[in-house]
């Protein structure tokens, strides 16, 4: 009889998990839950906290946010499970190369079509709008370094690459089409390569770690740090501009979702988003906080008030 | 000191979302324990009773116990996707082998003298388990479970990397931030004293259900 009942229990144990069900506590799904992902940068957090007030506020729904994801290649993993409903950040250049796998398209205006078309047809997703700031790789070096050895764009440090130490994000190195591989193939190969989280690398470029480094253009510490990013003129680097993208069958479901996106479209210039980077990371504000004085500022409380009445 | 004035600062700030994932941080690891104990412990008590079956059962745990916990979650992660089950499954994997070997180790100490007065005096097998057995070994039991409890606390910090969240997630934040260290030591420190305070916890209870105290 013991065993019996240890049989049932782990049954029904081992299907509380495979079905996802929601352990108490442990908000993990349910019906009503819209799930956002974020990576682990300030900029993904502060976009998807700023997503889940106005989903909350603007629909029935919950939202729960599956953060600090690994690369962009594991929130479109995630979405095709339907771990993810929304991911609040998704860079074209980055989805072109890695979801799509096609080959970088270097003119931001086909990119951004790109992949309003071909995400609704092969994934059942929505591409966005964007936000309206870019995040693109640029290769930073201290403004000390550049003035010495006078570096203006990418290709003047070839001559001393062989002795230069260069620190990246751990997602980029082994990327195909605009990761190490083809940066090599358009420039040169580096002494030394260290892949890092990508909070670090301002930092130890600073700090005389890393001679060079590959900053995110987004990012708040490239003024902070004193870099000076390096002109591509290869133009080796796609163009990345942000969006979320959203899950087809939770649009249907909560139309309001589309009148969020476009209410955010625009609006936030790379300018913008470097502010709110350096209030998150160099401040240590919480992400929420940031998204949320962040909206405050820019009235969207008061338009949803506004349309309540 | 001045990281640790920051510390502070952070930690007053963010009291509220530290709280959050120090709360999910703990279930995750309560929930992880819990299912691995609900079936090591009968698993335990069956390999007490036939012999041969333990060196293999035990082997096999050890085994598990050797892969590192990234490692098994990002596999895991593969079947099972992302979120907070990925990181309780990951945590009940490392669970079996500390609940399993006490409770085999609990019932197998119990005197073969109780036993056997036990029987004469008429008692079932079931009865036996529950009126003899399992009395005089729940103390060694519950010591696996402090184990597990104290292991699982530590592996649910690396739940961050498959969307669990948890004070895991902090400490990723303060690597990500420039100057994290206070960031980082807002998620280390309550990881750290939610691990001392559940093994006293448990260690209290376990001292209270030894049968010596039992008078």
């Amino acid at each position: 009889m013991k065993e019996k009942t240890t049989k049932l229990l782990l049954i029904a144990v081992v299907l509380v998990m495979l079905t996802g069900c929601t352990l108490p506590g442990l908000a993990s799904g349910g019906k009503d839950t819209i799930k956002i992902s974020s990576l682990a940068t300030s900029e993904s957090e502060i976009l998807a906290e700023m997503l889940s007030i106005m989903i909350e506020r603007n629909t029935e729904a919950r939202t729960e946010l599956v953060s600090k994801l690994g690369s962009s290649i594991v929130q479109h993993q995630g979405m095709e499970r339907g771990d993810i409903d929304i991911s609040a950040t998704r860079y074209t250049g980055t989805d072109i190369a890695g979801a799509l796998g096609m080959d970088p398209i270097k003119d931001p205006e086909k990119a951004l079509k790109t992949v309003k078309e071909k995400f609704p047809e092969r994934f059942d997703q929505t591409w966005a709008p964007s936000y309206g700031f870019e995040n693109s790789y640029s290769v930073a070096v201290t403004k000390e370094f550049a003035e010495e050895n006078n570096i203006e764009n990418v290709s003047d440090l070839e001559p001393y690459a062989d002795e230069l130490r260069f620190g990246v994000d751990n997602a980029w190195v082994n990327r195909k089409g605009d990761g190490y591989d083809g940066f090599q193939e358009t420039y040169f190969s580096f002494g030394d390569v260290f892949p890092m989280d990508t909070g670090l690398v301002y930092e130890a470029a600073a700090s005389g770690h890393m001679d060079v480094v590959l900053a995110y253009s987004s990012d708040g510490r490239i003024k902070d740090f004193d870099l000076k990013v390096l002109e591509d003129n290869e133009q080796f680097f796609p163009p990345y501009d942000a969006s979320p993208v959203i899950a087809n069958d939770t649009l249907e479901k909560y139309p309001e979702i589309k009148t969020i996106t476009e209410k955010l479209s625009g609006q936030i210039t790379t300018e913008k988003m470097q502010e709110l980077n350096f209030n998150a990371a160099v401040e240590h504000v919480n992400p929420r906080k940031v998204a949320r004085q962040f909206l405050e500022n820019n009235n969207y409380f008061e338009d949803a008030a506004k349309e309540e009445n | 000191m001045e990281t640790i004035v920051e510390f502070i600062n952070y930690t007053l700030q963010n009291s509220g979302y530290i709280w959050t994932q120090f709360y999910r941080h703990f279930l995750m690891a309560a929930y992880g324990v819990l299912f691995a104990a609900i079936f090591s412990i009968p698993l335990g008590i069956l390999i007490a009773r036939y012999g041969r079956l333990s060196s293999w059962v035990l082997a096999v745990g050890s085994m598990i116990q050797t892969i590192p916990a990234l490692g098994a979650m990002a596999v895991l992660m593969i079947f099972m996707g992302l979120g907070t089950n990925t990181a309780i499954v990951t945590l009940m994997l490392y669970s079996i082998l500390p609940i399993t070997q006490n409770t085999y180790v609990g019932i197998k100490d119990v005197d073969q003298t109780v036993i056997e007065a036990g029987y004469a005096s008429g008692m079932t097998r079931f009865q036996l388990l529950r009126m003899v057995e399992l009395p005089l070994a729940i103390s060694v039991i519950m010591a696996g479970l402090r184990t597990a409890l104290v292991i699982g606390i530590g592996i649910a910090a690396i739940g961050a990397f498959v969307g669990a969240g948890g004070l895991g997630a902090i400490i990723l934040t303060g690597t990500n931030a420039t100057n994290g260290t206070a960031i980082i030591l807002a998620g280390a420190v309550p990881t750290a004293v939610m691990a001392i305070v559940a093994d006293l916890i448990l260690g209290g209870i376990e001292r209270k259900l030894q049968p010596a105290n039992n008078n």
